[in-house]
């Protein structure tokens, strides 16, 4: 079984401490390293901005997120179910994950101002791809002699997504929406980088250009710690929607 | 003596099918009559096109020549109307015992609570009391053969065809679960076709064994099994009638080897 939440909490202890005492040690300019003691009274100092900024990036985090989510469940759908829209729109989901979203996010923000939006589908133009690919995966995985049995039964290909193709593509499904979540981290900065008033993207870019090394770096550990409770968060859910998981020794 | 409806009936059936580059024939001229209620068995050497004919009687698939009907059925297509137990168990992991044996009424419109309840009548003649709850990852072997059963007669078909459901079970189970299947036929009369390679089980179990020649596949043989029933299954196997009806089945395979 795992041994828990000691283990990297332990290591991370252990970083931390020898991080704090080389920047001592050795003298180094607290404004090209800060030790993490800097920053952490930073953090407590500043707890409420951070908070508030925290707020904002999550709530566009979690919409892109969603918005995202929901339309890599659909396109994966629509590909498994029509075989001509796979061939026709697969490459051009691809093309999608080629274009630099840096390039794209300005545009976005000329369409939609400095409201939340372009920070949402700058989040979900990141989402939908990995957690459509592996809906699809998923889906085209379902044992076909199960397929045939539920025919057999008068099952429609209504039937047959819902009862068999779906729950069978649960897990793929859900190690998209992982993928997803850690990347909707990284789409929420550069939404906000781009063009915002507040949350914590704009917080770094706010600091880095005053030279406020101690505030950027406490900025990137609250953007951290909710990154890594948001995706565990989903392997929550996950473990609680494939609850039988942990009865199927073999796979179907 | 009144006549016997017929439940299914073959005519001049072939299929072939491409396997990569090649064309295998999986069925040349197949001809047999199942009549209704009657306990029928399906044998034949590996991939002699067993398989193929079930496909053909539950309609997932079309002969290419040939016709099959189905006249205590009615008209009509049989994708939907004919009960099939694959050789796979196919049980869904994510589905309990109860629910697994409920997906088949669900399909054919019942509610999801409806065919729950009906399916949990079954659980203690199908043997699975108190694993109501269960998921099949948790069930051995024969457990989950008799609810991928339950699952199949649950539909409560006229006809009912099983493909080698007891091939992966030990000798043991395998023998309790050929004498549950027979007890139960003989409670609830449908008429059973029943695929299997064993001989010994095919005469135990049936009332005719259709024997099949190897690819391309065609009846050569229908041998009516008058042992009366009920059939206990030490008695009938070591009986000379038994061995006589085996013999000829061993002496029509080996004439087409």
């Amino acid at each position: 079984m795992k041994s828990g939440i000691w283990p990297p909490l332990l290591l991370g202890a252990g970083i931390i401490a020898a991080w704090e005492i080389y920047v001592r040690a050795a003298g180094i300019d607290p404004l090209l390293l800060p030790p993490p003691s800097a920053v952490a009274s930073y953090l407590v100092e500043n707890t409420r901005m951070m908070a508030s900024n925290g707020a904002a990036t999550l709530e566009e985090l979690l919409v892109g997120f969603v918005c995202g989510a929901v339309i890599g469940l659909s396109l994966g759908i629509l590909m498994q179910v029509w075989h001509w829209f796979r061939e026709a729109a697969y490459p051009w989901l691809v093309a999608t994950q080629m274009v630099p979203i840096p390039a794209v996010a300005p545009i976005l923000v000329l369409w939609f101002g400095f409201t939340i939006v372009p920070k949402a589908a700058t989040v979900a133009l990141m989402c939908f791809f990995p957690v459509a690919v592996n809906t699809v995966d998923g889906l085209s995985s379902v044992n076909p002699e199960l397929i045939r049995l539920l025919r057999t039964f008068g099952a429609g290909p209504w039937h047959v997504m819902w009862k068999a193709a779906l729950p069978s593509a649960l897990p793929r499904i859900f190690s998209g929406l992982r993928v997803a979540m850690a990347l909707s981290v990284v789409g929420a900065v550069v939404g906000e980088w781009v063009g915002s008033t507040h949350g914590l993207g704009y917080l770094m870019l706010h600091f880095e250009n005053r030279g406020e090394t101690a505030g950027l770096f406490a900025t990137v550990a609250v953007l951290t710690v909710m990154g890594i409770i948001l995706f565990f968060l989903v392997g929550w859910v996950e473990n609680w929607a494939i609850s039988w998981r942990r009865y199927a020794k073999e796979t179907l | 003596m009144t006549m016997v409806p017929t439940a299914m009936k073959v005519r001049g059936v072939s299929r072939t099918y491409r396997d990569g580059t090649r064309t295998v024939t999986a069925l040349e001229g197949a001809d047999i009559d199942i009549l209704d209620g009657k306990f029928v068995s399906i044998v034949g050497p590996s991939a002699c096109g067993k398989s193929t004919l079930l496909n053909l009687f539950c309609g997932l698939d079309k002969p290419d020549a040939g016709s099959i009907e189905a006249p205590v059925l009615g008209d009509g297509k049989l994708l939907g109307r004919v009960g099939y137990m694959p050789q796979q168990d196919t049980l869904m992991p994510w589905r309990t015992v109860t629910d697994n044996a409920a997906v088949g009424l669900e399909c054919l419109g019942s509610s999801r609570e409806a065919a729950r309840q009906r399916a949990r009548e079954l659980m203690e003649r199908f043997g699975l009391s108190g694993f109501e709850h269960s998921y099949p990852g948790q069930l051995s072997g024969g457990m989950r053969q008799r609810v991928a059963m339950l699952r199949t007669f649950l539909c409560g078909r006229k006809i009912n065809l099983l493909d080698e459901p007891f091939g992966k079970l030990d000798a043991i189970t395998r023998a309790s679960m050929q004498a549950w299947l027979l007890d139960y036929w003989q409670e609830n009369r449908c008429t059973i076709v029943f695929v299997t390679h064993d001989i010994d089980e095919a005469l135990f179990l049936s009332d005719v064994v259709h024997l099949m020649s190897p690819r391309p596949g065609r009846i050569i043989l229908s041998l009516e099994v008058d042992v009366p029933r009920p059939r206990k299954y030490g008695e009938v196997v070591t009986s000379v009638h038994f061995n006589e009806l085996k013999a000829r089945l061993l002496q029509s395979l080996g004439r087409q080897a």
